[in-house]
């Protein structure tokens, strides 16, 4: 009964594995020509374009931790503290769906709403006498745009988590502060964030995994020539060299760099996770 | 209660304030690209309104006039049965061998389907020459197959087999039964809410394919709905950019109309199959919610 999962997964997972290789060779359209050792790496490290991509690569994932990884905690957390049952099932169910919409779509309204004539965004800017702004050709303004598109997308989603969590914390501490004088603010800071921390340490060490990942599609949809300059991130040059150039080797060996990256990312959430879990668990 | 304090009563104001921003936030966008693909009251005044000024359904009957249109919905229609009910199936068979401890080779698949997938990949060009060997390049099944296995899903699955008595299927085998007899008789139909919620998880993510869709698919009749969504925000931002570029130039009389109607013609189009790719979420999202918080909650990959 494994059998079909068993042969899917050998096919499309474990043989491409091999293929790894021909980051070493010089591999065409036209087939195998011969190997090459590490020319291909010395090859893409002396192009300015790969280390643009490289850059503005850490750059979104440096937003990922300051701005998007906090962003459902301090959502969670206001959230709990909504006393009306109606509003909170309403705003849980309506900043969770754009999780599930796809990120072309997403894109699609972006467009429409930051378009410079048409757009809403222009619109409200022009009504308070404001000149319109063409916010998606600006390459220094394009990574916080993307960040916040991308909270706008998964904070409610990502919220679910810890609003578990903080449904899971006895309420008997929040009356014995009570009793004691503590205000909202000082039961935040001394029960609800320890509360959660634990989720919180999990969640980031599990982050850690996906770490060069998830910027495909987004970044590919929105992209447009005039901020390719910060727009342009690995997974996407990989997809430009490789598919459409055909420069089949140069992006394998692209992709062979950012997954030894990723591992090392892994390796080290690994090592994290047991110091840090009071059980010494390993995420595998 | 406690009374509570004049702080705390700021607090609460500007909480739910702050969430109705927030929903505002979230509710506009989507209502304006509404609002969009329902008027065709062009050129006007600025106008914050969220209504139709002239309410029409053109792009929408655009959408099922234009083939080209059409066939990419019926396309990621197809993808999205075919690979839902294939991939549930499959995974929740391969899930019923992981649940087993006692199987000789248990840990080694969890290793092989589950967690190892998770860790290691041949990366873009090495799966696509596989893909590309095995003739797969521009067929739909390209979308499909090599989508099919999850060891996530398998391990969800398995978690909740764990959950049903051991005795049901061990009472099934003294009278004889057979394992796949066990797996449909008893296991699967016991199994109704997780099979349920993966499913739905799984066809959002085959509606939504994208990725898989741009690398292996030549051929526009053969687009999935969001490629072809995405080839229409293409012409969208290059009308977006002559329009800029007409304005920095301030040559907007005569020809600046012309473009602005076309970029708001092209604007309703879009909008038009934002809202139909939105659709079918937005129908499933009630059956979705009840499920995800448990998806998420059970995501336990020990054993």
């Amino acid at each position: 009964m494994i059998a079909p999962v068993f042969i899917l997964c050998t096919i499309f997972h474990y043989i491409p594995l091999p293929g790894i290789a021909l980051a070493f060779a010089d591999f065409r359209i036209s087939g195998f020509k011969e190997w090459v050792g590490f020319k291909n790496f010395q090859y893409i490290f002396n192009l300015n374009f790969f280390w643009d991509a490289f850059r503005n690569n850490w750059v979104f994932i440096l937003l990922r931790y300051i701005f998007i990884f906090p962003s459902p905690v301090i959502f969670a957390i206001l959230l709990n503290e909504i006393r009306s049952k109606i509003f909170k099932k309403a705003i849980q169910t309506i900043s969770t769906l754009p999780h599930f919409i796809s990120w072309v779509v997403i894109a699609g309204i972006f467009i429409s709403i930051l378009s410079p004539k048409t757009g809403y965004v222009n619109y409200a800017i022009q009504a308070l006498g404001g000149k319109p702004i063409y916010f998606l050709s600006k390459p220094k303004l394009f990574p916080f745009l993307f960040t916040l598109m991308s909270i706008w997308k998964e904070v409610g989603y990502s919220a679910i988590i810890y609003l578990a969590a903080l449904s899971g914390i006895d309420p008997e501490l929040y009356e014995a502060a009570i009793i004691d004088g503590a205000n909202r603010w000082k039961q935040t800071l001394y029960i609800t964030l320890p509360g959660i921390k634990g989720t919180i340490l999990v969640m980031f060490i599990l982050s850690f995994a996906g770490i060069m990942g998830g910027l495909f599609e987004p970044i590919f949809v929105l992209k447009n020539p005039m901020i390719e300059e910060t727009a342009e991130v690995l997974d996407t040059y990989i997809y430009d060299i490789g598919l459409v150039k055909a420069k089949y080797s140069l992006a394998t060996a692209v992709g062979l760099f950012k997954s030894v990256i990723s591992l090392v990312f892994v390796m080290a959430a690994n090592v994290f996770s047991k110091l840090l879990t009071e059980d010494k668990k390993s995420i595998f | 209660m406690l009374k509570r304090s004049r702080g705390e009563k700021i607090f609460n104001v500007f909480n739910v304030t702050f969430f109705t921003i927030f929903a505002m936030m979230l509710l506009v966008p989507v209502l304006y690209v509404l609002k969009q693909s329902l008027d065709i009251e062009r050129i006007g005044e600025l106008s914050l309104s969220l209504f139709p000024r002239k309410f029409s359904l053109v792009f929408y009957q655009m959408i099922i006039n234009d083939r080209a249109i059409y066939r990419t919905f019926l396309n990621s229609a197809y993808i999205t049965v075919v690979g839902t009910a294939l991939s549930v199936f499959l995974n929740a068979m391969g899930a019923y061998a992981l649940a087993r401890r006692d199987l000789p080779g248990n840990r080694f698949f969890i290793y092989y389907l589950v967690i190892l997938p998770m860790l290691f990949s041949g990366g873009l060009i090495p799966t696509y020459l596989v893909v590309k060997s095995l003739g797969l390049i521009d067929k739909l099944a390209a979308l499909i197959i090599p989508a099919l296995v999850s060891g996530w899903n398998m391990a969800l699955i398995r978690n909740y087999y764990w959950s049903i008595p051991p005795s049901l299927s061990e009472s099934a085998r003294i009278d004889g039964a057979e394992e796949f007899t066990v797996f449909f008789r008893i296991i699967l139909p016991l199994s109704k809410p997780v099979i349920a919620a993966i499913a739905l998880f799984t066809g959002v993510g085959f509606w939504n394919t994208f990725f898989s869709a741009v690398i292996y698919i030549n051929s526009p009749q053969k687009y999935t709905f969001p490629v072809k969504l995405r080839e229409l925000i293409l012409v969208q931002y290059d009308m977006q950019r002559q329009f800029t570029e007409a304005l920095q130039l301030r040559q907007m009389q005569g020809s600046g109309d012309d473009l602005l109607l076309a970029s708001l013609t092209q604007e309703g189009l879009s909008g038009a199959i934002i809202v139909v790719s939105m659709l079918p979420i937005i129908i499933v999202y009630p059956y979705l919610q009840k499920y995800f918080t448990k998806g998420i909650m059970v995501g336990s990959l020990k054993g």
